[in-house]
């Protein structure tokens, strides 16, 4: 059985997220996003590598969608309005209510602002919200009788999950984007420790590893104070949804600590509404604002007020959230035009501006003077603060991830090339787990455990119901480089209880493969046990036993049944001087050292004789039989009998 | 009673269960009835073993004594042994064991029952009942190796709550102590490793408590190889530290703070998410094999800054205590810790925010806490919080803290200002830690005095009522001068102690840790009077023979001894200094001091500084005798202190405890009488130089009673003490047996209803402590005339769990005679 991966975006980049699984005879389609970097056909994903006859129903399972960001969903109305997917799509509560308002304000940029042509209606997004089936946090949903998925807590942004699909025996998970610490606002991502052979992950911050957050919010706060504590103005923009309760959240907190009472406003329409979510949506976010909303909703904002654009000039200091984020136009510009001049104002910039927006133009260096068209200059001599807060999981997040689930296999998409083959390489080396970061439209092929159902017999069940667990020291060669010589050859306990892997698989043609407990084997077969022994008749020259007889005065054997006992006596004598450890026992006619057995052989004609018995008349032939088990044992006290011979020459 | 027995061998209907029951309850039930149900019982579970009949039995042992062997016995050969289920096998053995616990004559026989039987029972198919039996093995007294060996079979069992409480089972063996063979110990430990990757969070969790349990004692089987194993167990529970449960997140930062030998750079790592260049270069962590060198310093890596900001706050709080241990280890590491502990002062959860500053306190006490400005900011913002424990945190570590410059000093008073304005219900406490702060900044309190001094002399022109929290705090300042570390007391104008005697009350009642209202009123009125003259009369007294520094010098060392390596900032500074700077200094121990019993979980280990303390007390003495008496009830304060840390859960330790404390309170009697004496002394020694001039004689002749009364007591101390002090060293064990006797339902509101002359019943609550059912037990009834009665007290009739009884019983009291009926 093999799991393909079809990468159809998000390979060694970061945008239109969108991977094709299929696993024992399922297919699921993971996210379904756009690259917003591009206005062609590059945007979305080419799904005509899905299905060449555009029958796109009975190539997918389902779509399973994690957050509502575009990179992740922005394809999804085109797929199913204009491609014609009816499926069923699969995404959380939040998600489905989010979705819609993410996707229609793009649209109006797309088609009102920019006046692009139409991709997809407003009406599509209707049409294709319809489909979709909303799930919560770790229910398990059976798409069909073999397909399961299951949605965990992936921090990120409101409503982000991770999914794990099952089929059979074969499973995955696929992450989307994730969050390994808590924000403010939402809590760190969360998953059971599961079995999986796949482990599709993000790696946007394949290479970064960040501090504590703490630090960053105090460097965030002391800023903020020292600005409006000068009677300056802090610009702050954002997106609505995300980052822009999180900076409330901690603000208002401070504001509430050091009982402040400078303004704070909200820019838009859109975030005053994203607020209204958030506080319905209070599962969904970290555990001490879930702790406390009881008592207070963390996103009922006491110090918040709306923001009127007559206020821009208006005297005093504040501290306002306006859209968008990378101050690539609207309101959050407009703004800036204003505030920018004054060395008093102060603009915080998020972690990540988009190249060629004017968020991005100061990022790089602090330049003092800035090109807003070709016509007009706009002095900067405000601070400019940079915030490192993200809600992407940096590497170390990837790494324990990666570590705490353990898959078999792990293939990472949305992320830069060459961190990502750095990580790749962390992960092969120092966690032993096979990786692969295919670009897009190449598929990853891996093998996944082979299963078979299978009856039981009774016998086999009962066996594995009683404990049955055996005890061994082994000497553990891994600890060969301690700086104490004696560890080394410190034995290491293994317990095992082998009560389940003592039963025997029997597949027969046209019957349904049966498990059997050992002893059950041979009454099915209806065959004998079969042992196999081995044999070898040893002549020992007489003289070199005489040498003892004579010496022994004990020994008086005269008939010659008492000769053979005499022989066997002497023998056991020789023996016992040279075999260390091994237990002789003497049963009178024959010896036995655990299975070895030794008598004297009076058949001239014995199989079991190598040399021809009437050249050696002076030898006694010594019987030898043992089984396998005993193989190196038997051939030591062989080789001690025949040496008698070479010491008496 | 015929018709409640069926005649025939069919099984007992649970109607009739259900009447045997109430008759076996029933303490009025005759004897003879008791038998015959037993009888019938026994009859019944040799036909047919049923786990209601069996219940029954165990019921009936319970309560009448006489029947229990005959009951132990027969559960064992009908139930135990004939039974085919392993259910009721398991069962019968529960019973069996209940029953040697109220009969302690079975104890034996319980011991008698094959270890065998037990474990062949747990390879029983039955999982609930494998559970059961290894959660209850302590009960069967099976032997340690034997379960050890059950406990490592059973963690590889397909059920995950058997694996849990096979590891539980192997932290329960692990604290009995019994296994000693290296290998064994080494083996426990591996096997919980293996465990740490389990599927199942509870697993994990439990894993984590045997992995720690298993390593501690690894750790300190060999000094040889305490740094390797100690290394070993601190990675190996690091990488457990970003678990994806919070319950076992949280397991494994309340392990990490039991270690406490790690190698510095594994420390140090743990606090940076991005792995140290410096170890980066070596390629190696602590003395960890150099070959996993790669996935353990990830695993390590920033290990305590993800517990710091985990989004769950018990798992902050765990990891705020588990610096506790670790900023003791090391002080480069104590410093990288603090920077961090200073941003958790911003944490949104008050008990994370506690735990933070508890932890600073520990820091502060450990002389690991170095402030620097950077962290000023935050921390003296803590003084603001709206919680008051918070606050009173904040000051208890300022009270500690050396401050390194005058600008940290002013920025604190001014903190401290701003938190007494706020909330002036901080009062007492604030001036405490100014006067402590005082004490150990003498020459920045003298800067910043000389600075105000115009300010409080308009405060005292204007209105001499000092309403001004500002001044008040700044007299608090400045009459700690005097008693600090060097010579700038002189520089103080003397009128500022004057005004500083209008506040007395306010001031004495937040120094009552140091000195009381008196002794400060006689210091304030020394210092006032001129500085040359308190100048010469501080050095009068310095110049006397027999001043308390050698008291002093005690808990210091008892402290030391205890701690190890407990060392407080402000000790290092102390030399041969005059008897009133080591008098504040002190403080600092006194704090120390519940933490003293760090990590003390030997019995041993308690019951040496038990006897260190005993023999301390008998030094004190010949301080009572010389009058020392606020310096020796501020010892034994601090000698009461320092046993409370020892309340730890040791059984032995407590009883031992207990011992020690009343002992100290009868010295602490003795000491009293004398100092109150000494007040009269005193004031009337004031009255005489001062104010009433006019009751001279009156005072005069006060005076002399009361030096004569001193006299005898002093006489009279010196021949008995001696006798009750000498010698006296604590060896074996103690017990203290303690009796509570509580009247329910009986306060100021609601008086038990009690008329004159007729009998009343007084039901009281008993509760005996450490008693066993061999002691014989008497209560004794004393009335206001002298009339007593004893009434026996048969603790098999009452209940009892772990050496605690409990009794009700009910008196009957006629208005003079009393009669004891017990309804129990």
């Amino acid at each position: 059985m093999a799991i393909d991966s079809l990468v159809l975006g998000a390979g060694q980049q970061v945008g239109k997220s969108c991977v094709v699984v299929s696993m024992n005879g399922k297919r699921i389609m993971f996210d379904c996003g756009m690259d917003m970097a591009y206005h062609d056909h590059r945007r979305y994903p080419d799904f005509s590598r899905i299905s060449n006859s555009g029958d796109f129903d009975s190539a997918l399972t389902c779509i399973v969608v994690t957050h509502f960001h575009l990179d992740h969903i922005g394809a999804l109305p085109y797929f199913t309005e204009v491609c014609g997917y009816s499926g069923p799509i699969y995404m959380t509560y939040p998600t489905k209510a989010l979705a819609p308002l993410m996707l229609e304000d793009y649209r109006k940029v797309m088609v009102e602002r920019r006046g692009e042509e139409e991709q997809f209606t407003s009406e599509h997004i209707v049409e294709c919200m319809k489909k979709v089936i909303a799930v919560d946090l770790k229910q398990t949903v059976h798409v069909d009788k073999d397909l399961q998925i299951r949605a965990y807590y992936a921090g990120h942004v409101l409503g982000a999950a991770m999914f794990y699909a099952k089929v059979g025996d074969t499973a995955m998970v696929y992450t989307g984007d994730y969050n390994m610490t808590p924000d403010r606002h939402l809590g760190a991502a969360q998953i059971d420790r599961l079995q999986l052979d796949l482990l599709i992950s993000e790696s946007t911050y394949a290479t970064t590893i960040r501090d504590s957050k703490y630090g960053r919010e105090r460097e965030f706060l002391k800023a903020v104070h020292k600005c409006v504590a000068g009677g300056g103005k802090v610009l702050i923009p954002t997106f609505a949804l995300g980052r822009a309760q999180e900076l409330c959240i901690l603000l208002e907190d401070y504001w509430e600590r050091m009982n402040l009472k400078i303004p704070i406003y909200f820019s838009s329409g859109l975030t005053m509404q994203a607020n209204m979510y958030y506080k319905m949506l209070i599962s969904w976010t970290s555990q001490k604002v879930k702790e406390t909303y009881s008592t207070h909703n963390a996103f009922d904002f006491k110090h918040v007020l709306n923001f009127d654009r007559s206020m821009i000039a208006a005297p005093g200091p504040c501290v306002l959230f306006a859209t968008p984020g990378w101050l690539s136009g609207g309101f959050s510009l407009e703004v800036f035009k204003q505030w920018a001049p004054s060395e008093m104002n102060l603009v915080t910039l998020p972690g990540y501006c988009a190249a060629g927006t004017i968020g991005h133009k100061l990022m790089s260096g602090k330049p003092t003077k800035i090109d807003l068209d070709k016509n007009t200059q706009l002095d900067v001599r405000c601070q400019i603060h940079q915030l490192s807060f993200s809600p992407h999981t940096d590497a170390k997040g990837i790494m324990d991830l990666v570590k705490f689930l353990s898959p078999k296999h792990v293939i990472l998409v949305h992320g830069e090339k060459p961190k990502m083959a750095t990580l790749k390489g962390r992960i092969h080396s120092e966690l032993g787990i096979p990786c692969d970061d295919p670009a897009n439209n190449e598929t990853v092929s891996i093998s996944s455990a082979h299963y078979v159902k299978a009856r039981a017999s009774d016998t086999f069940i009962h066996s594995s119901l009683n404990p049955n667990f055996k005890f061994s020291k082994s000497i553990s060669e891994d600890e060969s480089g301690s700086c104490l010589t004696n560890r080394r050859f410190m034995p290491q306990l293994q317990v095992t209880d082998e009560r389940t892997a003592e039963g025997i698989l029997i597949e027969e043609k046209n019957k349904k493969a049966k498990i059997l407990h050992q002893d059950e084997l041979l009454l099915m077969l209806g065959e004998k046990k079969h042992e196999v022994g081995f044999a070898y008749c040893c002549p020992i020259n007489v003289s070199s036993l005489e040498e003892t007889k004579s010496t022994s005065d004990n020994v008086l054997c005269t008939s010659e049944s008492s000769d053979r006992c005499s022989w066997l006596q002497l023998l056991n004598n020789k023996l016992s001087g040279q075999i260390s450890g091994g237990n002789i026992q003497d049963f009178g006619e024959h010896l036995q050292v655990e299975s070895f057995d030794i008598s004297v052989c009076l058949n001239d004609r014995c199989p079991y004789r190598i040399i021809d018995s009437q050249n050696k008349s002076e030898a006694v032939f010594f019987c030898c039989t043992w089984s396998v088990s005993d193989e190196k044992l038997a051939w030591k006290i062989i080789s001690i009998m025949e040496n008698f011979d070479c010491e008496s020459h | 009673m015929e018709e409640l027995v069926p005649s025939s061998s069919e099984p007992l209907s649970p109607q009739t269960l259900a009447s045997f029951r109430s008759l076996i309850i029933n303490p009025s039930t005759p004897q003879s009835k008791i038998s015959s149900i037993f009888e019938t019982l026994t009859r019944s579970l040799q036909l047919t073993p049923d786990s209601l009949v069996l219940n029954l039995l165990s019921e009936l042992a319970s309560r009448h004594s006489n029947l229990s062997h005959l009951v132990f016995d027969s559960v064992r050969s009908h139930s135990l042994l004939s039974s085919e289920s392993t259910r009721l096998a398991a069962e019968s053995l529960d019973a069996l064991a209940s029953i040697s616990n109220t009969e302690p004559t079975l104890s034996s026989a319980i011991d008698e029952l094959d270890d065998r039987l037990f474990v062949s029972l747990c390879f029983g198919p039955s999982v609930s009942v494998r559970s059961w039996l290894l959660r209850n093995a302590e009960r069967f007294r099976i032997s340690p190796y034997v379960l050890l060996t059950l406990f490592l079979g059973f963690t590889k069992d397909p059920y995950p709550y058997v694996r849990k409480i096979a590891l539980d089972g192997l932290v329960g063996v692990s604290k009995s102590g019994m296994i000693e063979d290296h290998s064994m110990i080494n083996g426990c430990y591996c096997r919980a490793i293996e465990l740490l990757g389990d599927m199942e969070d509870q697993v994990r969790s439990a894993a984590i408590r045997a992995v720690s349990a298993w390593g501690l004692i690894l750790v300190a089987s060999n000094p040889e190889t305490k740094l390797y194993w100690s290394d070993d167990l601190f990675v190996k529970l690091c990488s457990m530290g970003r678990d994806m449960s919070m319950e076992v997140r949280v397991e494994a930062f309340d392990a990490l703070g039991k270690i406490n030998v790690v190698s510095e750079d594994i420390l140090l790592q743990t606090l940076s998410k991005r792995v140290l260049a410096i170890t980066k270069e070596k390629r190696s962590l602590g003395q960890c094999p150099a070959e996993q060198f790669e996935i353990l310093a990830s695993n390590v890596a920033g290990v305590l800054v993800h517990g710091l900001e985990d989004e769950f706050y018990e798992v902050r709080k765990s990891a705020c205590h588990s610096l506790r241990t670790l900023t003791i280890i090391s002080a480069e590491f104590a410093g990288e810790a603090l920077n961090l502990l200073m941003d958790v002062l911003n944490d949104d959860s008050m008990f994370v925010r506690l735990e933070a500053l508890e932890t600073m306190l520990h820091m502060a006490t450990y002389g690991h806490l170095k402030v620097q400005g950077t962290h000023m900011h935050m921390f003296l913002g803590t003084l603001l919080d709206s919680n008051t424990l918070i606050r009173s945190a904040t000051r208890r570590i300022l009270k500690l803290v050396k401050l390194p410059n005058i600008e940290l000093f002013r920025l604190s008073f001014d903190s401290l200002i701003e938190n007494l304005e706020k909330h002036p219900q901080d009062e007492a406490d604030i001036f405490s830690v100014l006067f402590h702060t005082g004490c150990n900044h003498g020459k920045f309190v003298v800067s910043a005095i000389n600075e105000a001094s115009e300010e409080i002399d308009q405060a005292s022109e204007g209105k001499l009522g000092f309403d001004s929290a500002r001044v008040a705090a700044l007299l608090v300042l400045a009459i700690s001068a005097p008693l600090s570390h060097g010579e700038h007391f002189c520089s103080i104008p003397p009128r500022i102690f004057s005004y500083a005697v209008t506040l007395l009350g306010r001031i004495s009642r937040a120094l009552t840790d140091i000195m009381d209202q008196n002794a400060l009123l006689a210091y304030l009125s020394q210092c006032s009077i001129s500085t040359t003259f308190s100048a010469t009369e501080l050095n009068i007294r310095r110049g006397e023979p027999c001043l308390p520094v050698a008291n002093i010098e005690i808990p210091n060392d008892s402290s030391n001894e205890i701690n190890g390596s407990t060392r407080t900032s402000l000790h290092q500074e102390k030399d041969g200094a005059s008897e009133l700077q080591s008098w504040t200094m002190r403080e600092p121990l006194e704090l120390a001091a519940p933490l003293g019993g760090f990590q003390v979980e030997v019995h041993d280990e308690v019951m040496k500084p038990i006897n260190l303390i005993l023999a301390k007390v008998k030094d004190i003495w010949s301080s009572i005798h010389s009058g020392f008496t606020n310096e020796v009830l501020r010892t034994l304060r601090n000698f009461k202190e320092e046993l409370a840390t020892f309340t730890s859960d040791s059984v032995g330790t407590i009883d031992a405890v207990a011992f020690t404390l009343q002992y100290l309170q009868v010295i602490k009697q003795l000491a009293k009488e004398l100092q109150i004496l000494e007040l009269v002394l005193l004031t009337c020694t004031l009255r005489l130089c001062k104010v009433e001039i006019c009751c001279h004689f009156a005072t005069l002749k006060k005076l002399s009673t009361t030096v004569s009364r001193v006299e005898s007591i002093l006489k009279s101390a010196t021949i008995e003490p001696t006798i009750f002090i000498s010698e006296f060293v604590l060896c074996g064990r103690l017990d203290q047996i303690k009796a509570e006797l509580t009247i329910p339902d009986n306060d100021s509101e609601n008086p038990l209803p009690f008329v004159s002359r007729l009998p009343v019943g007084i039901p009281c609550d008993i509760t005996l402590h450490n008693t066993s059912n061999e002691n014989k037990l008497w209560l004794k009834m004393s009335m206001d005339d002298e009339s007593t009665q004893f009434v026996f007290l048969d603790l098999n009739l009452y209940g009892s769990s772990d050496k605690v009884w409990n009794a009700c019983l009910r008196m009957f009291c006629l208005s003079k005679n009393m009669g004891v009926q017990n309804v129990s």
